[in-house]
């Protein structure tokens, strides 16, 4: 419930590693924030600092505009579900959620009634009287995030929440999740490295990389506005071309890469000659084949797409259930990945001539990097 | 397999073709993990015979069958750099030293680490790790490799990256794969066929496309890829054969041809993609909307009950949450299962 405001946090672990680099981030009120990076990008010291199990080295958390420094975790009424979370062992599953409410001295029928809901939502239901001994990895899991949720906090800190869950079961808990979480107006920080659960439960995703904290802003902002490159490629998988940029044009940019190949993106605020970075989803990747009927997957936009910028010829087509991934080898430019809807299976073949479009507004520019492409896209 | 009075896996009958990539797919505790520690010889069947290449290897022990294998945990050497540590199987098969090093190099060229042979583990991020240990494991020269959940301890997006290159690298050699998942993204993408198992038992196999497009049970339509289930009845056949199901409010859709009877009880289970808007159609209010890149999510509450969700181009606008719509279903691509006798909950319960 209160609004969160993290101001330029340092925090450096012995060895010099800097886990929070001047880190700042403002959670609104009721807010469900997801934390998104890879691992050692600084996601766990950066709860810790909220919820006050680490002290930072310098800046600030406010909670409502209150500075917490000094004020003890058993006070800030938030509860951080970490990954190492214990379960009470002498306690069933249902004494183990209801925890909180009978240390609180809450009405018998208003802790049943909790129970039941959190229970429920962790589909933990046929296992209320199982010790936690007799509960795999995932049914403990759920169960922690079940006693998590029944705490009566205001502030709900989840570091890695599903992560030791069953792939099918995440999808299932991560919709309940939001949407009960939602309900009880929590102000949440969730922390994963899983960009498809980040942007189903996200109503703002904070992206986090060596301590900082690099872009902020909805799913949709993220995914097609991105800041980096690295973000570009980080949530969607993106093609990424190096070149030199041209200029912009009538609604668009130019970016020459190699060979002369020209390609098209948003228009952007780089000189001309100024070494570049285009990265393109690959799922606004079209590869068109070379004299098959012209592609009408975007035949209902009011202009269509343009002419493809260069050609290849395809080496994979991969069957991922409602998309396919094809992959085009494009001499001088390596592999470019394309993911489509998997009706257009029988329609693309190993060796089929292809030549690569998209539409210039779903295509980013940046400068390149001062660290260099290759370091700027390492994902771990 | 059976320990005391429980069968981890029973009755279990499965082949696998030289150089194919099998992947074994199923919730937890359904006994992948039992299967494949049966193959390799790590756990020996209270009943049943386990051949390679017409060959019962049921009683050899594990280090003679000639299997590599790579665990969720990595489990390289720490004191090793990665060439020692790759190194390690041809030296126990007492290659010459010059071979040893040889064939090491070869491998992690291979896996796009060769540039790291001197680095230790300690030094190297998690997906590197893992490329290390499947190099270890392939140079022993085994032409089967067992993949137990390789990819689990790993980042979200590293593991999507690494499950393409393992599979080129395996076809590249020409191995043989078992690999067991719970994740059934990672299956698709990286199997010739899909075993899917659920309490012990095969519940069913198939190619990637054929588990996706037309599975054989309600559980395998929803475990594999995101599928809506509504309940019905039998009402009618259309003239090309194809059978009516008439939805709870009455409102009948079309589907696959089937053999099931008039006013026989089933489900259809339709995907996300294959349901459209229309002027007409199947009453529902959308619920909520969520962005997931190149479309928009919709989750819709039909009048019949059941939550339906489709998918949005992102290149179009979505409706807003609270707003009515009509839907319709492709019917070439609604599969129609009899309804089952544990009920729904039960047929597509993950415990």
């Amino acid at each position: 419930m209160p609004e969160i405001v993290l101001e330029n946090l340092v925090k450096e672990y012995s060895g010099g590693i800097r886990a929070s680099d001047e880190l700042s981030l403002t959670i609104h009120d009721g807010e469900y924030l997801c934390l998104l990076g890879p691992t050692g990008a600084g996601k766990t010291t950066a709860l810790r600092m909220i919820c006050g199990l680490t002290a930072p080295d310098s800046g600030r958390v406010l909670f409502d505009g209150q500075d917490l420094a000094g004020i003890p975790i058993s006070e800030r009424r938030a509860t951080m579900l970490s990954q190492s979370y214990a379960l009470f062992p002498n306690m069933d599953v249902y004494h183990n959620v209801v925890f909180s409410p009978v240390i609180k001295r809450w009405s018998e029928e208003d802790t049943k009634q909790l129970a039941r809901s959190m229970i429920d939502m962790v589909h933990m239901g046929k296992k209320v009287k199982n010790y936690p001994r007799e509960l795999s990895g995932g049914q403990q899991q759920r169960t922690a995030l079940a006693r998590a949720m029944a705490s009566d906090s205001k502030v709900l800190l989840l570091d890695e929440p599903l992560r030791a869950l069953d792939a099918r079961l995440r999808i299932e808990l991560r919709k309940e999740l939001k949407s009960m979480v939602k309900e009880m107006g929590l102000t949440s920080v969730h922390v994963t490295h899983d960009q498809d659960e980040a942007m189903e439960v996200a109503d703002r995703i904070a992206i986090i990389r060596h301590g900082r904290i690099i872009q902020v802003g909805t799913p949709k902002e993220i995914f097609q506005n991105p800041a980096t490159p690295f973000v570009a490629n980080f949530l969607g998988r993106s093609n990424i071309f190096a070149g030199k940029f041209v200029g912009n044009d009538a609604g668009h940019s130019v970016i020459e890469l190699r060979d002369g190949i020209r390609v098209k993106a948003r228009p952007a605020d780089l000189e001309p000659g100024q070494e570049a970075v285009v990265a393109v989803k690959v799922g606004s990747t079209v590869p068109e084949l070379v004299g098959g009927v012209k592609d009408v997957q975007d035949s209902h936009l009011p202009d269509t797409l343009p002419d493809g910028y260069f050609t290849g010829n395809v080496e994979r087509v991969l069957y991922e259930g409602s998309t396919i991934t094809i992959e085009t080898n494009v001499k001088g430019l390596g592999i470019v990945s394309a993911q489509r809807s998997s009706r257009r299976f029988e329609y693309y073949k190993p060796g089929s001539r292809v030549i690569v479009t998209w539409q210039p507004a779903k295509a980013s520019v940046f400068p390149m990097p001062e660290s260099g492409l290759a370091q700027e896209m390492r994902l771990d | 397999m059976r320990f005391g009075d429980f069968y981890a896996v029973h009755d279990i009958s499965l082949t696998v073709a030289e150089g194919e990539y099998v992947t074994i797919l199923g919730p937890s505790g359904c006994g992948k993990t039992t299967l494949i520690k049966l193959i390799s010889g790590i756990w020996h069947p209270t009943e049943g015979r386990v051949l390679v290449d017409g060959n019962d290897v049921t009683d050899v022990p594990l280090e003679d069958r000639d299997i590599g294998y790579v665990f969720q945990n990595i489990a390289l050497f720490p004191n090793l750099d990665n060439l020692e540590n790759v190194e390690y199987g041809p030296r126990v098969r007492a290659q010459p030293l010059t071979d040893q090093q040889t064939t090491a190099e070869e491998y992690l060229t291979l896996v796009s680490m060769l540039d790291r042979a001197g680095m230790f583990p300690s030094e190297l991020s998690g997906g590197e790790q893992q490329k290390v240990a499947i190099a270890r494991a392939l140079a022993s020269g085994s032409k089967t490799l067992m993949l137990d959940e390789p990819l689990s301890a790993l980042d979200a997006r590293v593991r999507m990256e690494l499950r393409y290159e393992i599979r080129r690298i395996v076809k590249e050699l020409g191995i043989t794969v078992l690999h067991v998942t719970h994740d059934q993204e990672e299956a698709m993408s990286v199997s010739d066929r899909i075993v899917l198992m659920r309490a012990g038992a095969i519940h069913d196999t198939g190619n990637p496309m054929e588990m996706y497009r037309d599975p054989q049970s309600i559980f395998a339509a929803f475990f594999i890829g995101e599928t809506n289930l509504l309940e019905g009845y039998v009402s009618g056949y259309t003239k090309n054969g194809r059978t009516k199901v008439r939805l709870r409010t009455g409102y009948t859709v079309r589907g696959e041809k089937t053999a099931f009877a008039l006013g026989d009880a089933v489900i259809i289970s339709v995907r996300p993609e294959n349901v459209y808007t229309a002027d007409d159609g199947l009453r529902a209010k959308v619920v909520s909307v969520v962005f997931m890149g190149t479309y928009w999510r919709v989750r819709t509450l039909a009048d019949t009950g059941d939550y339906v969700e489709y998918n949005v181009s992102d290149n179009h606008v979505p409706p807003a949450p609270g707003e009515p719509v009509m839907l319709v279903f492709n019917k070439r691509m609604t599969k129609i299962f009899g309804r089952p006798k544990e009920g729904l909950e039960g047929a597509i319960s993950l415990e």
